[in-house]
């Protein structure tokens, strides 16, 4: 066992899993990775967000620049800013301006942390939220027949000797779509849930399951077993019970900000968390969606201030973290018959860091004229979603073997949202 | 003995089996392992008591009447899945009975019926949903007119499968109801497959689950739940003169794009039949999509069925809701080719007829299913031998399931000891498999498929076309297999909601322990399981513990992970 890993490990005890006599594993890869990190070549995460349900990029990222926008949405539009309204947009750069509820990003845009990629989406016009999301995962647009997610077909393609089993983590019940493969990931909807959990006798249950994987050597369920309670073990040294945010952070409270909350406090137990992965619904607003207030501002505020107490509390990790958020497909420009909006094409997507050259809003406005819509009713798309991911893996994460995470697809890379 | 003597006599009708009948020269499975190994795959598991039943009537007979399911009695399934009613209903009483909610309001509030007290709670400006007094008025309103909640139509249809798989007589038949339901996957949560899967379970795999192929594909692509998940139902030749007044019936939301879709085309050809190395190009895929235009539903969604209901009133519509038809002004009569054969022009419903009965055939699709049949019965490395075989008996017997499935249960390499035990169990068979052996009673309700869900295979719940692997690389992972351990644990320690297991019945709590263990295992594993295992056990079970820690653990051990 490495003498500076326990040196650096600091508060991290590490008694019950330094055990044995050959080191683990799962501890040894730790080890190495964070020998990697000394030389230099420091992990880089990406925290990828699903607005599921297709948020209205329209009333998220203001347009109010452009009159059409208000002459198509007499009840639900965002009113122009306007010093001292609180219910105004939030100015960014004179066209665009932020939902009043999502003060959160504004000093994220003025120190330039914070990118918009507007009129973005998938080149496939699918309407029906199961297929653009499946194609938004699978990043294959139109084909359904791909077996994998694109996040796993990137650590596929970035295959790493040392990953730790928490390499991809899943802060959902179930493993997305955008996960599944080859590649291991991790699903679980709470941190406390990764143990084994028989009351008080779970210690003694575990020690039992522990020394039944310790014994077959050449089995591969035996092998997994191992890792798995290796990884069970060090997550259970940092404490998930007992985590305090830093930074003054304060996350909303319900589903969506505790997964924000977990994602952090793996980032700084340093398990070796490379993809981490959290998706929030309700955004179908066909319905009486509101305006400055109501149904998509409750849920905009609960997105931006979890996002904004993330960003807070990893502090200077941010130097080595993106966070990225996407949503299947935009909503119709024109408000429907019952104040909300229907199915649409084009959407908006945030892009957050300290290497983001923020506080701009990317790609070409396509405008909102009757003749400039897609199908006569859409957002036009100008950039596709897949120029935004393959960026984010080549300039952050560093992926190589770049075709095989989006086969058919040849990146163009115009946007340079990394520094 | 019988059962070798009909190996041998095909052995002299299939010349290639001749070879194949050398495997014997490797150590041979023990009556007991044969008897458990049929158990565990061609069924989920042994129950208390069947090792010897089967003992008792001979192995041969027992896959013979497995064979045969609609001979078996079934008694005790059909009892214990009764009052799951949704699953009796055709497709237009569950769209009256489980209707969507905001969808009913809507259509309520446009008919000027809503109630005032219902109108007055969703108010103008928030999300009625989010509003508690609103979804008590709608729970109240649901029960005062006999209503249900859609989501219950999935987790009746989920309860049914996990009931029929641990207390069917049938075993066979609810494995085959598994692979075909995977093999011709549909998940749930797209759009009104909701309400189209119970049909689909009951009129569409379970009546051919044992039948002929070509009868079963033709039932999968005249589903209203396949025309809906792969988009057929929408699928409009550009030629088509009919397509205008189809689209008026829709509403905004719903209005296809007018063309072609090839969705289902595609994976009628990939995943469905001839594999997707199978010999079919672009330009097929084309003019199979062409054929099937036209294959569609009535009301995919269900339309006014509730409402119309509500009041009182009959459907007066010429179908029923939710049901499929062919609509010839949506179709693309002209010519088209399809794998080179020529269907005339002027076809209509019968074009897509002829491609099923093309794909039906075609050797690809014999190779095809007999690779997956034989990778999910005996290995996840299907022996090339026995492929062959089995898809020669699968051409030759017209794509007869029956005789296909016999070819592979009669081989030499079902027996071998490279595929005992050799398949890692999926979460809804080790489930299941748990449940029979400790003899527990379920009502296969949430609780219980929850830990199927958590485990990582939710019943309806796989997204793409391809259906859940068969394969142990998908299965053996670290939260998945944490997840086993747990579930073994909590059905042990009777934490499985819905699910009672009386150990008492099984393993005789005692103060030796070495005999608690080695009866637990031999319930459990019929006593096969590694010295390592067995070791650990001792090592780690206190005299003091009690029973259900043992159970607990054993059924969490990597032998139990396998069948």
């Amino acid at each position: 066992m490495n003498r500076r890993f326990f040196l650096r490990s600091g508060s991290i005890a590490l008694a019950s899993v330094g055990m044995s006599l050959s080191a683990p594993s799962f501890l040894e890869r730790v080890v190495m990775g964070r020998e990697a990190s000394a030389a230099g070549g420091r992990r880089k995460v990406l925290i990828a967000i699903f607005q599921r349900g297709a948020v209205d990029g329209l009333n998220m990222v203001v347009p109010f620049g452009e009159s059409n926008y208000y002459n198509a949405r007499p009840s639900i539009a965002i009113p122009k800013p306007e010093s001292g309204n609180v219910e105004s947009a939030i100015d960014l750069d004179g066209f665009f301006g932020l939902h009043p509820s999502m003060r959160s990003f504004k000093p994220l845009w003025d120190s330039q942390r914070l990118a918009i990629v507007h009129a973005s989406g998938s080149p496939d016009n699918s309407r029906s939220h199961f297929d653009a999301q499946d194609y938004m995962e699978s990043a294959t647009p139109g084909v359904k027949s791909t077996a994998d997610g694109w996040l796993n077909r990137y650590l596929q393609a970035k295959k790493d000797s040392k990953a730790s089993s928490f390499r991809a983590v899943s802060m959902t019940r179930n493993m997305p779509r955008v996960l599944m493969g080859r590649a291991p990931s991790i699903a679980m909807a709470n941190l406390n849930e990764f143990s084994i959990r028989a009351g008080k006798a779970s210690a003694n249950v575990q020690s039992g399951f522990e020394e039944i994987y310790a014994q077959q050597n050449k089995d591969v369920i035996a092998k997994t077993g191992r890792e798995t309670f290796d990884a069970v073990n060090y997550l259970k040294q940092a404490d998930p019970g007992k985590y305090k945010p830093e930074n003054g952070a304060e996350y909303p409270n319900g589903p969506f900000g505790n997964s924000l909350r977990q994602i952090a406090q793996l980032i700084k137990a340093d398990v070796g968390l490379e993809i981490a992965f959290t998706d929030m619904g309700q955004w179908d607003t066909h319905v009486n969606q509101g305006s400055s207030r109501g149904q998509l501002a409750n849920l905009l505020s609960q997105f931006s201030v979890g996002i904004g107490a993330l960003y807070q509390d990893l502090g200077r990790r941010m130097d080595d973290v993106v966070i990225l958020t996407m949503s299947e497909f935009g909503r119709t420009v024109r408000e429907n018959g019952n104040r909300g909006t229907d199915h649409g094409h084009a959407n908006a997507m945030f892009v957050m860091g300290n290497s983001v050259r923020g506080g701009k809003v990317y790609g070409r406005w396509p405008g909102l004229k009757d003749d400039q819509l897609f199908e006569g009713r859409d957002l036009a798309l100008t950039t596709d979603f897949r120029e935004v991911f393959g960026e984010i893996a080549i300039s952050h994460l560093g992926a190589t073997n770049i075709k095989s995470v989006f086969p058919g697809y040849h990146l163009t890379r115009p946007n340079r949202l990394i520094t | 003995m019988r059962f070798f003597k009909k190996i041998a006599t095909l052995a002299l009708i299939i010349p290639i089996l001749a070879a194949q009948s050398v495997v014997s020269k490797t150590p041979r499975l023990t009556e007991e392992q044969r008897i458990v190994h049929v158990l565990n795959r061609l069924g989920f598991g042994p129950r208390p008591g069947d090792v010897e039943r089967i003992k008792s009537i001979g192995l041969e007979n027992y896959i013979n009447q497995q064979l045969a399911p609609e001979r078996i009695a079934d008694t005790l399934a059909e009892s214990k899945t009764q009052d799951l009613s949704a699953l009796k209903m055709s497709t237009a009483e569950l769209y009256e009975k489980y209707p969507q909610p905001g969808q009913l309001i809507r259509r309520m509030q446009d008919r000027g019926m809503l109630p005032k007290e219902l109108s007055d709670a969703k108010g103008d400006q928030k999300n009625p949903q989010e509003n508690p007094e609103y979804r008590k008025l709608i729970q109240e309103f649901y029960k005062e007119n006999g209503l249900e909640q859609p989501q219950r139509i999935i987790a009746q249809l989920q309860a049914s499968r996990i009931l029929r798989a641990v207390y069917s007589e049938r075993q066979l038949q609810e494995v085959m109801v598994d692979f075909w339901t995977n093999h011709f996957n549909i998940f749930f949560g797209k759009g009104a497959d909701r309400w189209l899967l119970p049909a689909y379970d009951r009129d569409t795999i379970r009546p051919h689950a044992m039948g002929k192929f070509s009868t079963l594909l033709q039932a999968t692509a005249q589903s209203p739940a396949m025309l809906f998940y792969l988009d057929n139902f929408q699928s409009v030749s550009p030629n088509a003169n009919g397509g205008r007044a189809q689209e008026m019936m829709m509403n905004a939301q719903q209005r296809p794009r007018r063309g072609i879709n090839e969705n289902y085309a595609r994976e009628l050809m990939e995943l469905h039949t001839l594999g997707v190395d199978g010999g079919y190009t672009q330009k097929d895929v084309t003019e199979v999509a062409r054929c099937f235009t036209g294959w569609t539903i009535f009301q995919p969604r269900g339309g006014a069925a509730a409402v119309n209901a509500l009041r009182g009133e009959e459907a007066r519509t010429r179908r029923p809701a939710g049901s499929f038809f062919f609509n010839m002004r949506a179709h693309d009569d002209g010519e088209k080719v399809v794998l080179g054969n020529k269907i005339p022009a002027g076809g209509g419903f019968n074009d897509g007829l002829k491609v099923l009965d093309i794909l039906a055939r075609h050797p690809s699709t014999a190779k095809f299913i007999a690779t997956k049949l034989v990778r999910h019965f005996v290995s996840d490395n299907p022996p090339p031998a026995l492929v062959n075989r089995v898809a020669t008996v699968f051409t030759k017997s017209d794509g007869d399931i029956r005789e296909t499935l016999r070819a592979i249960f009669f081989s030499s390499e079902f027996y071998s000891p490279e595929a005992h035990r050799a398949k890692v169990k999926r979460p809804f068979e080790l489930a299941v498999s748990a449940i029979r052996v400790l003899g527990a009673d379920t009502n296969g309700g949430p609780g219980t498929h929850q830990w199927i869900a958590r485990m990582g295979e939710p019943l309806y719940g796989f997204q793409t076309p391809n259906g859940y692997s068969d394969a142990a690389e998908s299965w053996v992972n670290t939260g998945g297999l944490l997840e086993r351990m747990n579930f073994g644990v909590a059905l042990a320690g009777n934490r499985v909601q819905g699910t009672k297991v009386d150990l008492a019945q099984v393993v005789k709590q005692n103060t030796d322990k070495n005999r608690m263990v080695d009866e637990s295992l031999r319930m459990i594993l019929a006593g096969e399981v590694s010295a390592a295992t067995r070791d650990s056990l001792m090592k780690k079970v206190d005299p003091a513990d009690p029973v259900m820690k043992v159970v607990g653990l054993i059924l969490g051990t990597p032998e139990f992970q396998r069948q």
